[in-house]
C-alpha cells in the first residue's frame, strides 16, 4: 500500500515530467529531424557558379530571358552553353573539371542538362514570368547570382516538389497585397 | 526508474500535444494532397526551351501551312502559319491534331503481316522481300488507290505502277476528281482555280467552302477579310443546299435545294442572265442558250425545286450587278457531284466573263512532273474508283493481282461500302502504306507504315480549290515515334529490288528536283509580304533573284503563282449539260439523304481524331449512336419524333440513328453525319454510330458517266 501510495504520488508528478518530455521530443523530431527525412537532398548535375559568370560581365537576362512573346525561356539550352564551352579545357582545377564534365556529358552529346529546378509550380499552375517582369527576381526565387556553388536541391519525398517551389498561398497573399485578383482562372486555365 | 503506465500516458499524451506543435500533421496532410495530384498517368507538362518551327498539313485537305510549337525539340500544339497563304495563322481542327496524332492509339507501329485473321509484325527487310516477290508476279495487272489529292508521291507511285503493269492508277474522289473531269468535258485545259479574295459576290451552289471543300482554312480567312466585326461587309455569299452548312450558316442568304437539283438551280439563274443580256463567245453558247431556254425558265424550276422565280431572279442580279462575282459548285460532303452540276456552275462564270480575271475562276497549269514515267496530275484524277471497285464486285471488270493503297480508305470512305469490301476481297495481294490502322489496312496482306507528315519529308502542291499555284514543303521536325519509313523511299527501294528505273534513290531527291523545276518556273515568286491575291488583282509580283528556294520553302514560305493556262476551246459542253442536268423529283415515300462532313470528324484515312471526340455534340452522338436531322415538317410526315431510334434503309444496307429535329435541313432531306461508324481504328473511332456512306447508293450521270452519288433516297422506319 505504502509503496502504492508512493507510485501515486511521484506518478502524478512522473506523469507530468514523462508528458513534458515527450512534448519537447516530438517537437524536436518534428522541426528538426522530420523535414531531413521528408525531404532527400539532391546537388546540381553540373556545379554552375553564378558568380563567376556575373563577373565576366554576363547579364541575367543573357541566359534567362523573356522571349518576344511574353514566354520565359527558362534555362538556357546545352547549346547555349556549349558557344561558349565547346571544348575541354584540360584545366586541372575544380571549376576547369567542371567544364570539361560539361562538355564531355552535355555539349559532345546533345543531351540537356537535367538541372533541378528549385521553383517548377505544378503542371496545372500557369504562371507568367510576363505578367510579373515589374518584380526582382529575388522577390521570389533564390539569389543565386552570388552563389559561387549552387544549393543543394531539397526534393519532398512525398509530392515530389522542391521545397522551394511557392505555395499557393504564398500567390495568394502577394495577389491580394498587390491588389490582384485571386480568382481560379487567373493561375488555373 | 521504470517506465509504468501513467507515465507512458503522459508521454503519450505529450507527444500528442507537441504533435500540434510542429509541421508534421499539416504537411504531411498537404503533401498527400499534392501526391494525389500526381499519378503516373497523368500526362506531364514538357519542360524546355519553347521553339516553333513551320512545315504544311498533310492530313488536312485543306493543305495550310502550319506553325508547331516544341518544348525542348518535342512538339507539342500545331497552330496556323501566319506567313502561309493557306493559313494566314489559321487551322483546321483536322491539321490541329497533326500533332497530338503521333500518339495516337490506331498508329501502326511496324511493318505487319496478316497471318489467318491476325496481324503479326516482320522487318522491313522481310515485308520488302515479301512486296518484291508479290509484285514481280502480278505485274502487268496492278492497281493504285492514292488518297494524297497535293503530293508529288503520286509521281512516285504512279511511275511505279506504271512500269509494273498498271490496270488503273485511282485517285479517292473528291471534289478534285470531279472537277478535273468536268473541265476535261468542258475542253478546258488546267486546275479550276477560285479567287475568293477578290471576288465581291459569292455564289455557293452546294460546296461546304468553310469546312470540306477545297482550301477551307484559306476560304474561312478570304471570308473574314471581307467582313470585319463591327464594319459594313464588303461581300456578299449566297449559298444554295439542302442544309444551313457551317457554310451557309454565315452567308447572307441560304435557298434550300436537293443536292440532286444544284444543276437546275444554276441553270435556271442562267436563264435570268440570258433574259438580261448576258452572252459569251465561248464555243457552245447558242446551243447552251437553246438548252436553258427550253427547260429551265423560272416556272420549270420552281416545278421541280420549289425556287420562287423572284428568288433567283435576285441571285442573278446580284450576280450580274457585282463588280467580281463568282460561282463554285461543289458536293455538300465532299464528294460524289456529278460533271452536270459542276458544268452549270462554271457555265455561269462564263456567261458573266470570270474566267481567269480577279476574284473569278484561273484555269491553274499543272507543276512540271520530275519522275519519268509519272501521270500528270489531270491523268491521276480521272479513274472513277468506285466505278471499277463496282465492277470487280460485280465481275464485269477483272480484279488486278495487286493493289497498292496510298493515304487511302476506300473500305470506309466510298458510297456502297459493302460492294467496296467486297471488291477489295477478290483481289489477292493487297498492301496498305497507312499510318493508322483504317478498314482497308484491315483487310490488306502487308501493311507497310508510313510515317506521319511531322516525321518525314512531303509536299502541297496545288490544293484543289486555290486560286493560285502553291507548292509547299512537308519536313519532319522529329525522328518517327516507331518503326516507320515515308513510303514514296519504300516505294523507290522496292522500285531497284525489281530493277525499275524510276530515277531517284531517295524522296528528297524528288522534292529537291522538284524545288529545282520551281526555281525555272517564270513567274513564281515566294509568298512573303505580297500574297498572291494580291498579284492577281494587279500588284508586281517580288522578283524571285539569287534566293535558295529550298531553304526558303524549309522555312515555312510559300511557292506561289499567279496566271492561267493557255486555254483552247473551253465551252459550254451544252449536249453534256441536256442529259446530265434534269429536273427531278422525288417520291413522297422515301426523303433524300444528304450526309455532311466535319473536318473535327476526321477524314476516312485519320478516323475521328482523339482529342477532337471531345469537341462532338450531343445532338450528333450519344454513347455508340449517332443522329440524323431533320426538320419537324419533314419529321411529322414520318410520324417521327425528337430523340425516336429509327432504321434508315439505302442500297441494301441498314443504318440506325437517332433523330434530332433541325430546322436547317430542308423539307423531304434527311441529314446525317459523316465520319463516324469506323469498324477499325482505337476507342476514340470505333463502334461509334453508323457509316451513312454505305447507303448512299452508285448511279450513273447520263452524258458523263461518271459516277455519282450526292443524294440517296433511303427509307426511314
Amino acid at each position: 500500500m505504502e509503496e502504492n501510495r508512493s507510485n501515486s504520488a511521484g506518478g502524478v508528478g512522473g506523469m507530468v515530467l514523462c508528458a513534458l518530455i515527450g512534448f519537447v521530443g516530438v517537437l524536436v523530431v518534428g522541426w528538426v529531424i522530420f523535414p531531413k527525412l521528408l525531404y532527400s537532398q539532391k546537388t546540381q548535375p553540373i556545379r554552375f557558379s553564378h558568380t563567376i559568370h556575373s563577373q565576366l560581365g554576363i547579364d541575367c537576362e543573357q541566359c534567362h530571358h523573356l522571349g518576344p512573346d511574353g514566354r520565359f525561356s527558362g534555362l538556357p539550352t546545352t547549346e547555349s552553353c556549349a558557344e561558349c564551352h565547346g571544348e575541354e579545357t584540360g584545366d586541372a582545377s575544380p571549376n576547369g573539371k567542371e567544364i570539361d564534365k560539361f562538355v564531355k556529358e552535355y555539349a559532345k552529346t546533345g543531351v540537356q542538362i537535367p538541372w533541378l529546378v528549385y521553383q517548377y509550380q505544378p503542371d496545372n499552375v500557369f504562371f507568367s514570368h510576363a505578367a510579373h517582369k515589374g518584380f526582382e527576381c529575388t522577390k521570389c526565387h533564390l539569389d543565386v547570382a552570388k552563389m559561387d556553388n549552387p544549393p543543394a536541391y531539397h526534393e519532398n519525398r512525398l509530392s515530389g516538389y522542391s521545397k522551394d517551389t511557392m505555395k499557393m498561398w504564398e500567390c495568394e497573399r502577394c495577389h491580394a497585397s498587390m491588389g490582384t485578383s485571386n480568382a481560379c482562372y487567373v493561375c488555373h486555365k | 526508474m521504470g517506465l509504468d503506465r501513467r507515465a507512458f500516458l503522459g508521454l503519450v499524451a505529450g507527444g500528442a500535444v507537441g504533435t500540434m506543435f510542429t509541421p508534421i500533421p499539416w504537411k504531411l496532410i498537404d503533401d498527400a494532397a499534392i501526391w494525389t495530384q500526381n499519378w503516373s498517368w497523368i500526362p506531364k507538362v514538357p519542360k524546355g526551351q519553347i521553339d516553333y518551327v513551320t512545315t504544311s498539313s498533310k492530313l488536312c485537305p485543306a493543305g495550310e501551312g502550319l506553325k508547331i510549337m516544341r518544348v525542348a525539340g518535342n512538339p507539342v500544339t500545331a497552330g496556323g502559319n501566319p506567313e502561309h497563304p493557306l493559313s494566314q495563322g489559321g487551322v483546321s481542327a483536322l491539321a490541329r491534331s497533326e500533332v497530338y496524332m503521333l500518339y495516337s492509339p490506331a498508329r501502326i507501329k511496324s511493318p505487319l503481316k496478316k497471318s489467318g485473321k491476325t496481324f503479326s509484325p516482320i522487318t522491313w527487310e522481310q515485308a520488302l522481300l515479301e512486296m518484291a516477290d508479290k509484285l514481280g508476279a502480278a505485274k502487268g495487272s496492278v492497281a493504285c488507290v492514292s488518297g494524297d489529292g497535293t503530293g508529288t508521291v503520286n509521281e512516285v507511285l504512279s511511275a511505279f505502277v506504271g512500269k509494273l503493269g498498271s490496270v488503273g492508277y485511282f485517285m479517292m474522289p473528291s471534289e478534285a476528281t470531279t472537277a478535273a473531269k468536268a473541265m476535261k468535258l468542258m475542253g478546258a485545259q488546267g486546275q479550276a482555280g477560285y479567287d475568293f479574295e477578290n471576288a465581291d459576290t459569292v455564289l455557293v451552289l452546294g460546296a461546304d467552302i468553310f469546312e470540306t471543300w477545297g482550301t477551307s482554312t484559306r476560304n474561312r480567312k478570304a471570308f473574314g477579310a471581307k467582313r470585319p466585326v463591327g464594319a459594313k461587309p464588303a461581300s456578299n455569299y449566297i449559298y444554295v443546299g439542302p442544309t444551313r452548312n457551317n457554310t451557309a450558316a454565315v452567308c447572307d442568304q441560304w435557298i434550300p435545294a436537293t443536292a440532286t437539283d444544284l444543276g437546275v438551280v444554276a441553270l435556271g439563274i442562267a436563264w435570268h442572265l440570258l433574259k438580261g443580256g448576258a452572252t459569251s463567245t465561248a464555243p457552245g453558247f447558242d446551243t447552251f442558250k437553246a438548252v436553258v431556254n427550253g427547260g429551265f425558265g423560272p416556272e420549270d424550276v420552281k416545278r421541280a425545286t420549289g425556287i420562287a422565280p423572284e428568288v433567283l431572279a435576285g441571285v442573278a442580279k446580284a450576280l450580274a450587278s457585282a463588280k467580281a462575282p463568282l460561282v463554285v459548285a461543289g458536293s455538300p460532303f465532299g464528294q460524289g457531284l456529278g460533271a452536270g452540276p459542276f458544268i452549270a456552275g462554271m457555265s455561269l462564270n462564263l456567261l458573266l466573263g470570270r474566267l481567269n480575271r480577279p476574284g473569278g475562276v484561273y484555269a491553274l497549269p499543272e507543276l512540271a512532273t520530275v519522275v519519268p514515267g509519272a501521270l500528270s496530275r489531270a491523268a491521276m484524277l480521272d479513274g472513277d474508283l468506285p466505278a471499277f471497285l463496282k465492277g470487280v464486285a460485280t465481275g464485269h471488270t477483272p480484279a488486278p493481282k495487286a493493289l497498292l493503297v496510298y493515304d487511302a480508305n476506300p473500305a470506309y470512305g466510298l458510297p456502297e461500302t459493302a460492294t467496296m469490301a467486297k471488291a477489295l476481297e477478290k483481289i489477292p495481294f493487297k498492301v496498305s502504306f497507312a499510318s493508322f490502322m483504317d478498314e482497308t489496312a484491315a483487310m490488306c496482306d502487308l501493311i507497310l507504315p508510313n510515317s506521319l507528315p511531322l516525321e518525314r519529308y512531303d509536299d502541297v502542291a496545288t490544293p484543289y480549290g486555290s486560286g493560285f499555284c502553291l507548292y509547299s514543303l512537308v519536313r519532319p521536325i522529329q525522328k518517327p515515334v516507331y518503326d516507320t519509313k515515308t513510303s514514296a523511299d519504300v516505294i523507290l527501294t522496292l522500285a531497284k529490288k525489281l530493277s525499275v528505273d524510276l530515277k531517284f534513290d531517295s524522296f528528297l531527291q524528288v522534292l529537291k528536283e522538284k524545288v529545282v523545276t520551281l526555281g525555272k518556273a517564270s513567274g513564281g515568286f515566294i509568298a512573303k509580304g505580297i500574297m498572291p491575291w494580291q498579284v492577281a488583282a494587279g500588284k508586281p509580283a517580288p522578283a524571285m533573284v539569287g534566293a535558295d528556294l529550298w531553304k526558303v520553302l524549309e522555312s515555312g514560305y510559300a511557292w506561289t503563282m499567279v496566271g492561267p493556262v493557255t486555254q483552247n476551246g473551253m465551252g459550254f459542253a451544252p449536249e453534256l449539260l441536256a442529259k446530265a442536268v434534269k429536273p427531278a423529283k422525288v417520291p413522297s415515300s422515301v426523303v433524300t439523304l444528304v450526309p455532311y462532313a466535319q473536318l473535327r470528324t476526321g477524314t476516312p484515312m485519320t478516323g475521328i481524331p482523339c482529342q477532337d471526340l471531345t469537341t462532338v455534340p450531343e445532338t450528333e452522338l450519344v454513347a455508340e449512336t449517332t443522329f440524323v436531322r431533320l426538320n419537324s415538317e419533314t419529321a411529322k410526315a414520318l410520324g417521327l419524333k425528337k430523340g425516336a431510334t429509327v432504321k434508315l434503309s439505302g442500297a441494301g444496307v441498314d443504318c440506325k440513328a437517332k433523330v434530332h429535329i433541325f430546322e436547317s435541313v430542308m423539307t423531304g432531306v434527311v441529314s446525317a453525319p459523316l465520319g463516324f461508324g469506323h469498324t477499325a481504328f482505337d476507342l476514340f473511332s470505333k463502334d461509334k454510330g453508323a457509316n451513312y456512306l454505305s447507303l448512299m447508293a452508285l448511279a450513273e450521270e447520263p452524258g458523263s458517266g461518271m459516277s455519282v452519288w450526292t443524294a440517296s433516297e433511303v427509307k426511314i422506319a
